[in-house]
């Protein structure tokens, strides 16, 4: 197919802030700002539901693809293209960020015109991650997302906001930067950045591992792994609703991508050489943060503190090496990218009633907000990981497949698991039942918006939960190929 | 007989000095816009017949493609500061013909310098240039601290004038010859001789450790003449240093080798380390323009993988930067006169959004931070200087990047996140607002057009 439908993902949305950003701001109403960007973003949602209906599922390698010289001296190319992996994750995406402009009509007031331009940048460079097949435009999509969402958490956010935000573009950065000096290695050796023609070649083994260690330090950060960790909660608690949402669902998922997308495909002898360590600390991730998560006041922090122990299935997944480790990872990480990404949500709906996040100052819920306490239920079980939703799937096949690798690591998750059920059901206990508190009686239930983009997000959840085919079919070749 | 052919943009200043010095007896404004013409056509010239001039030499065709390209930058440089400085200039009744004189003089001293290949007429061109600048740093009489910086610099650069000297005269003591092209066989007289001359040159262009004129002259100064301490005489200067690196094969001399990679390593510290602690705005940005010189000497040092080109795209991008922020900041005054501080940019966001979102894209691409030029000037010097084997300098330049993107990021918070606390007063200058739009959209657009740049640079990659 020749319909360039890859650029035009990226750009509807470039294009539709530039129109906004031209249009005079004192005579748009709100309304009408978060309407015109819903409108761009519903139509970018199906825009790229086109892809998995064009996508030919039996053959191998990228499609859609599109090749323009960008700059000549350096073998540097525009060069993109999707296949099993990517797609999925451009749905998500497209599919979460009319969600996140939903739920802050509302909540946003002041200079809505920039959080909707803003919002549609941070979704075409996301979108052009996921799509590059070229190191150096992926590099570039993948650090001009730091644009966007700091401006996000910096203007929007909570009364810490400045300390979250800069400490999360600066973690960001610090790990990237090392990537980028291990890209322009591995271009200056292979003579060339594109993805496939990388995959093939073989670097020295010592010289891997330290490539391999530069590109870790990169997705390390993102995903967050265990030491890196630090910046995800006070990201996540200072960032507004729809930040968090953004955030949990999809940056977070941008770690995992290029693990699986690039560390393992380049650096095969890295991956098994340094599979040890990143079990470790996958493993003290599941455990330590579900033990952090179970002692949070703020309901934020403990869904941020799950978010890490979650990701820690994710990445335990994908250094098994094995076909169905890989495939629980990813089917985890598109859950966790719909399941936190409501769990946020939730939370701030009655942030926005209420104006507090912490435990301590809900109880009853259930009695004033029912259609709230059953959408947060669903969740909360899929989180869990009970079977039938799509938080199971993931995990189960996470879980079998560290059997194949050792036993003590299956000991680990399955801890992991116990923990993330007493911490969201304590979550859920203590803010749903007991003793209505005399403060939220007067607490609206969900209104019509908000029943819609929930059911949205159940719906899928559900779906994936009973037919988890509809996901493997789509990734289970592209997987294959890129364990080799 | 000396082929005067090869003197014509010289020469063209230089009738342009004496038409000035005559015109701005009677008209100071048409004396002043004339120049801008005069550049014009210099810029127009070089562009069709630079390379002619310069056919009959034996100079090789890189250099000569180097001499136009740096000519070219550095009159259009010049058009643009001309249509800027009337502005800042009236506001701070200092508009007077003389200035443009005194830019002048270091333009012809910076065209002597590029071009040279004596050590001597290099030493000629470079106090021309000096000179000029130190006029143009106590230019505003009646302001003390104007008359310090002023004072400062002249005290400095003599003694690093003195330097400049005497290392050359040790070159000419141990081989008898001022002309750098022809020079082999060094001593160990040579080699301090050249070192000598090499810490002159770092001092110029203000890398560490011979820096620390930097930030009391560009806080000192009329903002207007910082500007031109920022961007041309520094260029130039970092031509000549390309220049004498490569012409004299530095690289293959160990320790001035060593000098270099140190001075290097310790401009990228020096700079990111001593801005993040800075209140005052002109001082930051001269921490922030020490950090850039080391990614500049990393890019002269690794000239060898895709020669002058990623130099010049860096300091080309790194001028457009320049002008752009420096365009902003003239055009923002405060109650009480020129605006200094940082905290003084608070809430920008809600009184401009030209203004705020040019700076937010010059900040964020001075940072490096992708998808602006300023991405891509770093990334090409950082494959540049990997490809030639300085991987410990490479880890150093991106980490200081990082810290960089710290105090870069605090402006950014200032203008965006902050409410503001004193009333900004605007300019209007609308010349300068055409700068400044037209350097953020070049930063910006380069991204999804980037062949003009890279075309304009283009003969100069191998």
């Amino acid at each position: 197919m020749s319909f360039p439908i890859l650029s035009l993902l990226i750009l509807t949305p470039i294009i539709g802030a530039l129109t906004l950003s031209l249009s005079s701001s004192t005579q748009l109403k709100n309304k009408t700002i978060f309407l015109s960007g819903l409108w761009i973003t519903t139509g970018e949602f199906l825009l790229s539901l086109l892809l998995p209906i064009f996508y030919d599922k039996s053959k191998n390698g990228y499609q859609f693809i599109e090749f323009h010289t960008w700059f000549d001296k350096f073998d540097i190319n525009y060069y993109v293209g999707v296949d099993g992996v990517s797609i999925p994750l451009i749905l998500l995406t497209t599919f979460l960020v009319p969600i996140c402009l939903l739920c802050s009509i509302n909540s946003i007031q002041n200079r809505a015109k920039e959080f909707v331009i803003y919002f549609l940048l941070l979704e075409s460079f996301i979108i052009g991650v996921f799509v590059s097949i070229d190191l150096v435009i992926f590099y570039v999509f993948f650090e001009a997302v730091l644009i966007p969402m700091f401006l996000i958490i910096g203007i929007w956010g909570g009364e810490n906001r400045l300390y979250a935000t800069f400490k999360f573009f600066l973690y960001t950065l610090a790990g990237s930067v090392l990537m980028l000096l291990a890209i322009i290695y591995i271009i200056s050796k292979v003579k060339s950045g594109n993805i496939e023609l990388i995959s093939d070649f073989t670097f020295d083994q010592q010289i891997e591992l330290v490539l391999f260690l530069c590109f870790f330090a990169s997705f390390a950060v993102k995903v967050p792994m265990f030491p890196f960790h630090t910046w995800l909660p006070d990201a996540h608690v200072q960032a507004p609703t729809s930040g968090s949402v953004i955030l949990a669902g999809v940056l977070l998922k941008l770690g995992a991508y290029g693990f699986i997308r690039l560390s393992l495909p380049f650096f095969e002898y890295a991956s098994i050489y340094f599979q040890p360590m990143i079990f470790a600390l996958s493993c003290v991730a599941i455990v330590y943060t579900s033990i952090v998560a179970l002692r949070q006041l703020d309901m934020k922090k403990m869904i941020a503190y799950s978010s890490v122990a979650h990701m820690g299935f994710v990445t335990i997944g994908i250094f098994t090496l094995t076909q169905d480790g890989i495939n629980g990872a990813y089917f985890q990480m598109i859950s966790h990218g719909i399941v936190s990404a409501a769990l946020f949500l939730i939370v701030g709906v009655v942030y926005e009633r209420h104006h507090t996040r912490m435990i301590s100052d809900y109880s009853g819920v259930t009695n004033v907000m029912p259609k709230y306490s059953f959408f947060f239920m669903v969740f909360m079980l899929s989180s869990v990981g009970l079977p039938g939703t799509s938080g199971f799937v993931g995990e189960f096949l996470v879980i079998m497949s560290t059997i194949s690798v050792s036993v003590y690591l299956t000991f680990f998750t399955a801890i992991g698991v116990i923990l993330g059920a007493s911490y969201m059901l304590l979550l859920y206990k203590n803010i749903n039942f007991g003793d209505l508190k005399s403060d939220i009686k007067q607490l609206a239930d969900l209104t019509n918006i908000e029943i819609f983009y929930f059911s949205c997000l159940a719906f899928l959840t559900m779906l994936l939960g009973i037919y988890p085919k509809l996901l493997f079919e789509m990734i289970n070749k592209s997987i294959s190929l890129s364990i080799i | 007989m000396i082929n005067l052919f090869q003197f014509i943009p010289e020469i063209f200043i230089l009738s342009l000095i004496l038409i000035t010095l005559c015109f701005g007896l009677f008209n100071k404004d048409r004396a002043i816009s004339l120049n801008t013409l005069g550049f014009i056509l210099l810029s127009v010239l070089l562009l069709n017949y630079g390379k002619d001039f310069y056919s009959s030499t034996q100079i090789s065709l890189n250099t000569i493609n180097l001499f136009v390209l740096a000519k070219i930058i550095l009159s259009i440089g010049s058009i643009v500061f001309i249509l800027l400085l009337k502005r800042p200039l009236k506001n701070e009744n200092l508009y007077r013909y003389e200035y443009v004189l005194f830019l002048l003089f270091a333009i012809l001293g910076s065209f002597v310098l590029i071009s040279s290949n004596n050590f001597l007429t290099a030493f000629i061109g470079l106090e021309l240039q000096s000179l000029s600048l130190y006029l143009m740093a106590a230019f505003n009489t009646k302001n003390l601290s104007s008359n310090e910086a002023g004072i400062k610099y002249f005290s400095l650069g003599a003694l690093s004038s003195g330097f400049l000297l005497f290392g050359i005269s040790m070159i000419y003591y141990d081989t008898g010859s001022f002309n750098i092209q022809n020079l082999y066989n060094f001593t160990a007289i040579s080699e301090i001789g050249l070192s000598l001359v090499l810490i002159s040159l770092f001092f110029k262009v203000s890398a560490a450790p011979f820096h620390i004129w930097t930030p009391d002259v560009y806080e000192g100064s009329p903002t207007i003449s910082t500007l031109f301490f920022a961007t041309l005489p520094k260029f130039a200067s970092l031509i000549f240093l390309f220049r004498v690196y490569q012409e004299l094969n530095i690289s293959d001399i160990k320790s001035l080798n060593y000098i270099f990679q140190m001075v290097c390593a310790i401009s990228l510290l020096v700079g990111v380390y001593g801005a993040i602690t800075q209140k005052v705005i002109k001082r930051l940005l001269a921490f922030s323009s020490i950090n850039h010189i080391g990614f500049m000497l990393l890019g002269i040092m690794s000239y060898q993988f895709m020669s002058e080109g990623t130099l010049l795209f860096y300091l080309i991008i790194y001028l457009i930067t320049t002008f752009g922020i420096f365009a902003v900041l003239l055009n923002l005054r405060t109650v009480d006169g020129e605006f200094t501080k940082i905290s003084q940019l608070n809430g920008l966001r809600f009184t401009s959004n030209s203004k705020s979102i040019s700076m937010l894209v010059f900040f964020f691409s001075l940072a490096g931070i992708p998808p602006f030029a300023g991405f891509f000037a770093k990334f090409f010097i950082l494959s540049a200087s990997i490809n030639d084997g300085f991987i410990l300098l490479s880890i150093i330049a991106v980490l200081s990047s990082v810290i960089a993107a710290f105090y870069y990021l605090t402006i950014i918070k200032n203008m965006f996140f902050n409410k503001s606390e004193i009333d900004l007063l605007d300019d209007n200058n609308k010349t300068g607002k055409v700068i400044f739009i037209l350097s953020g959209l070049i930063i910006t657009l380069f991204f999804i057009y980037p062949d003009p740049l890279i075309n304009l640079v283009d003969n100069l990659f191998k």
